[in-house]
């Protein structure tokens, strides 16, 4: 672009102007999800004792919490730290509906799904003309007030006892717990397979363009016809689809719930992942959770040791890379083309 | 008739009265400058129009034969007004394509994508921007370029009536000299244009209607020329007059 140019444009475009301009096609993008992907599912031919594909498993569930959380945190600019209670949402809608009303699990996950976007609904509405801290503290007394309501249903909800042999899903008359994991390991992949193509796809649309507009100048998108209240539902309400399926699909797996799901040290875990992968990717979030929850494995010799240094590891990374691994990753294939280039 | 319309407009913060009982139509067609003193209440008379962020107190507000005065930002800019900022801005975290983008996806009229694509397109190449920039990032463009890029992101909506505040500012000569020409040429798109600004010169070439605010009232309004002249004009401006 010339600094001053007033010359009448051409009327005739050239036809080579790509339809996403400064990104990466979909068509690119779409290869690449199916590659990573098709790789993911050889894993347990390699992978074959229970406790790894239990990592894997684990990876999956956090990874789809934390890029959700970056749809509404990193693309969406909205704090909201109640993101873990529309995760624990899904816990207890699942075992409620499971254990009390018989619900088939598979529709049960798919309806827990539906009630955190409900809930999340219902948190966004009082934020709308919020801003910064302010829709922290709401967000925040939000996953408490949730807390306080299952802590005090203790007859259904087990109180802080929790709720114990959750029925799981089943497939077919496949044995769940004879396979080393490995139908949990497919159904985990699938449901994070499920959640980053719909968060990809909204991200990339011009919803989701809209979203970051706003986040960027809430007075100059809404004069250009963005609605704030609008988009702003859409948004939590799409980051709390999957993040309710995960929470289901938690309970089926591990066939109990419990009240810790809303306790900070789980929200400070996906936390950390959403930021040290680096906000307003998806895919950091979801690498981040396989960098972070396979770092504090290895260092289980460590004891307590191990979220001092794990903790210290996200500062010194957040320090030097503030746009986290994706940050890192990008710089790292610019250094490379352009070596090649020479 | 009119296309824009305001009775008795007024908007106060706390008791300082930023907008103080302003009434003025302009007509379909026509560029209508809006001069005063650093404080007038030029920016806020934008504010209150547009609905960003807030409406009048008092007052009425018509535009196309319509009441907006209760409406809210984002339905007014759907209905073919269209604003831009005194700062120059952005979203600095989308392309430059993008930006443009979002003019075209929630304004007055929503295309299918791929038509979107294009006219995209044909609004930034006809504020000057080529296709070499359409990838880069807003946040990475100069101030001129923020400020086309701004104008693009305008014309994108197809709008009616063009608000813009201070397009000229913390610009160098030929860069104003550019604005003035890219102004004339959205004027000859049909959009109608309301247009604030500092420096007169650019005001007296570009507009057929001024309207000089002081205090956040009316001090004269008619032809350039003879509202220049006023003798009540000449004191408050030169009183208080930017260093040009
Ligand atoms: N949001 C606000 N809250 C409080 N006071 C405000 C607000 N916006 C504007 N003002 C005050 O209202 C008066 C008019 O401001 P305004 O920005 O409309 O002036 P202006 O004519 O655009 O000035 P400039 O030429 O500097 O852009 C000023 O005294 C300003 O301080
Ligand atoms: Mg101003």
């Amino acid at each position: 672009m010339s600094a001053v140019d007033t010359s009448t444009p051409s009327a005739v475009l050239p036809k080579a102007v790509p339809l996403t301009p400064g990104r990466v096609s979909w068509q690119r993008e779409a290869l690449a999800l199916v590659v990573g992907f098709a790789l993911l599912a050889l894993l347990p031919l390699v992978i074959t004792d229970s406790y790894s594909r239990h990592v894997l498993i684990m990876i999956f569930i956090y990874g789809v919490v934390a890029s959700n959380w970056d749809l509404s945190l990193g693309y969406g600019g909205v704090f909201n730290f109640g993101h873990l209670a529309l995760f624990g949402i899904g816990v207890y809608a699942y075992s409620l509906l499971t254990k009390l009303a018989e619900m088939n699990p598979w529709i049960a996950l798919v309806v827990s799904g539906l009630i955190a976007v409900v809930a999340a609904v219902a948190v966004t509405v009082p934020i709308l003309r919020l801003k910064g801290i302010y829709i922290i503290l709401v967000t925040f007394g939000f996953a408490q007030l949730v807390m306080q309501v299952i802590l005090s249903q203790s007859d259904y909800t087990g109180g802080t006892q929790g709720i114990v042999r959750i029925p799981t899903v089943t497939w077919f008359d496949h044995n769940m717990v004879r396979d080393a994991k490995f139908a949990y390991f497919y159904i985990a992949l699938a449901m994070l397979g499920a959640s980053t193509v719909f968060l990809r796809a909204l991200v990339r649309s011009r919803t989701g363009i809209s979203i970051v507009a706003l986040r960027d100048n809430e007075e100059y998108a809404v004069s250009r016809g963005i609605s704030l209240a609008r988009q702003r539902l859409i948004t939590l309400a799409a980051s709390a689809f999957f993040t309710g399926i995960a929470g289901a699909f938690y309970a089926a797996y591990q066939r109990n719930a419990s009240i810790e799901v809303f306790g900070m040290s789980l929200a400070t875990i996906i936390l950390s992942m959403v930021l040290l992968g680096g906000t307003s990717t998806i895919y950091g979030a979801i690498i981040a959770s396989f960098v972070l929850t396979v770092f504090s494995e290895s260092m289980a010799d460590f004891g307590a040791w191990r979220p001092i240094i794990t903790a210290l590891l996200i500062i010194v990374v957040m320090l030097v890379y503030p746009s986290g691994i994706m940050g890192m990753l990008k710089s790292a294939s610019r250094w490379m083309t352009r070596s090649r280039n020479g | 008739m009119a296309l824009l319309e305001l009775v008795d407009v007024a908007k106060s913060f706390g008791s300082l009265k930023a907008v103080d009982g302003v009434s003025f139509s302009v007509e379909a067609g026509e560029i209508f400058g809006i001069a005063g003193p650093n404080g007038s209440g030029k920016s806020t008379l934008f504010n209150v129009i547009t609905g960003i962020p807030f409406g009048p107190d008092r007052g009425m507000i018509r535009f196309d034969g319509e009441e907006i005065g209760g409406l809210s930002g984002n339905r007014i800019a759907r209905r073919g007004l269209a604003r831009t900022f005194q700062r120059e801005t952005s979203f600095d975290g989308l392309t430059v394509f993008e930006n443009a983008l979002m003019g075209l996806s929630f304004g007055a009229t929503k295309m299918p994508a791929a038509q979107a694509h294009e006219a995209t397109a044909e609004a930034l190449t006809f504020v000057g921007i080529d296709f070499a920039s359409f990838g880069r990032l807003a946040g990475e463009l100069s101030v001129y370029q923020r400020k086309c890029l701004m104008l693009a992101t305008a014309i994108a909506m197809k709008p009616r009536m063009l608000l813009l505040d201070e397009p000229a500012s913390s610009l160098t000569k030929p860069e104003i000299e550019a604005s003035v020409e890219l102004i004339r040429r959205i004027a000859g798109r049909g959009i109608t244009i309301l247009l604030i600004e500092h420096v007169l010169t650019f005001l007296m070439s570009l507009s057929q209607h001024l309207l000089v605010l002081n205090q956040g009232s009316v001090l004269a309004m008619g032809a350039p020329r003879s509202v220049i002249e006023d003798p009540r004009v000449i004191e408050a401006y030169l009183g208080t007059r930017r260093a040009a």
